[in-house]
């Protein structure tokens, strides 16, 4: 009897799982790679649309009093009722982590209104507060609404941000509105993606390993009986009969066996009667 | 050897393998009257199927009956009963 680790069930067995371990794991770079590229994607639009709109609602006067703020106006009225402004904003989209207006200035850009001024946990910019690292998108949202390539980090985080122009009641771009998300947030949609892909690959190989396992195992069940008849008949038990009945090699192979045996039995009859 | 001898072993063959010519011989004199297999006519075949159905079947078991039948269609003969 052969050892089941060296059978051909088990080999055959194996081998299939293999095989879809390699297809299944090509699959899944590939799909995964693509999911991240197209979440990425849908999510600068998503930030291009929300900062499009966002500007469209700050321009005209509230642009016009942004732009006028100076530094230690942060407790004025305007500057709170700006920055409530933009926190109803953001309190309206749960996907916004930041939300916040900047002008240019001498060294590059600086804060207008951040709502998260004062907050103690997550203490915004100030009025005038430089951003020390400007990004090419931010200048360009400056023309038209602009959105980071990548995750980018700064002090506040790992964020994805999309950026577009706010203009006064003259049409004239007093600054840009920047709208954050956090990378928490696409992480999260990447892993449950991610999930679900291994989810349907583990269960894909689990099929497939039980089909192939009792497929063969079928297989190897005739098989078996032919190498019985062959023993009983090496052992001198010509009173086997041939009950393999498939179409397909094996059944050759059984056909074929068959007729050695028929033979055999014929030529031994035929010894036999000759020594009578 | 006639033709009909000739494709009786042809289709005996299929089933029984090399040693079919033996056999066959063995089964047109024992229950042939003696009849040489190389000299099988037509009208001996019935006779001679029906005892390869018997004889065979203890060779090849029911795949006999699967033989008789393929000879039956190929050399048109009515079984005899």
């Amino acid at each position: 009897m052969t050892k089941l680790v060296s059978s051909l069930q088990t080999k055959l067995t194996m081998s299939f799982i293999v095989l879809i371990l390699v297809v299944s794991s090509l699959t899944y770079l590939f799909t995964f790679r693509e999911t991240k590229k197209g979440l990425l994607e849908i999510t600068q639009t998503e930030l291009i649309a929300l900062s499009s709109v966002i500007a469209n609602e700050l321009s005209g006067v509230q642009a016009e009093d942004m732009a006028s703020l100076n530094p230690g106006e942060e407790s004025s009225g305007k500057f709170t009722a700006l920055a409530a402004k933009l926190q109803s904003i953001r309190s309206a989209h749960s996907d916004i982590k930041y939300l916040y207006t900047m002008k240019k200035s001498e060294k590059g850009l600086s804060f207008m209104v951040d709502p998260d001024y004062g907050n103690v946990d997550d203490p915004g910019a100030k009025i005038g507060e430089e951003y020390d690292e400007v990004h090419d998108q931010m200048l360009m949202a400056f023309e038209k609404p602009a959105v980071d390539p990548n995750f980018y980090t700064d002090k506040w985080g790992t964020l994805l941000s999309g950026y577009a122009p706010i203009h006064d009641t003259k049409g004239n771009v007093v600054g840009i509105v920047g709208v954050d998300m956090g990378s928490d947030l696409v992480l999260a949609k990447q892993a449950f993606i991610g999930k679900m892909i291994y989810l349907i690959i583990a269960i894909s190989i689990l099929l497939a390993a039980s089909f192939i396992f009792f497929f063969s195992k079928t297989i190897i069940k005739d098989i078996h009986k032919l190498n019985n008849i062959a023993n009983d008949i090496s052992m001198g038990n010509m009173g086997v009969s041939m009950d393999v009945e498939r179409k397909d090699e094996i059944g050759e192979l059984a056909e074929s066996f068959g007729r050695m045996v028929a033979s055999l039995k014929i030529m031994m009859m035929n010894d036999n009667a000759s020594d009578k | 050897m006639s033709e009909l001898s000739e494709k009786a072993l042809e289709y005996t063959k299929r089933y029984l393998g090399p040693a079919s010519k033996t056999f066959l011989e063995r089964q047109t004199k024992s229950h042939l009257k003696g009849l040489a297999f190389d000299d099988l006519k037509h009208e001996d075949l019935p006779e001679l199927l029906k005892w390869l159905n018997i004889s065979g079947g203890l060779l090849i078991g029911a795949k006999a009956e699967e033989m008789i039948k393929t000879m039956e269609i190929m050399l048109r003969v009515k079984r005899a009963v």
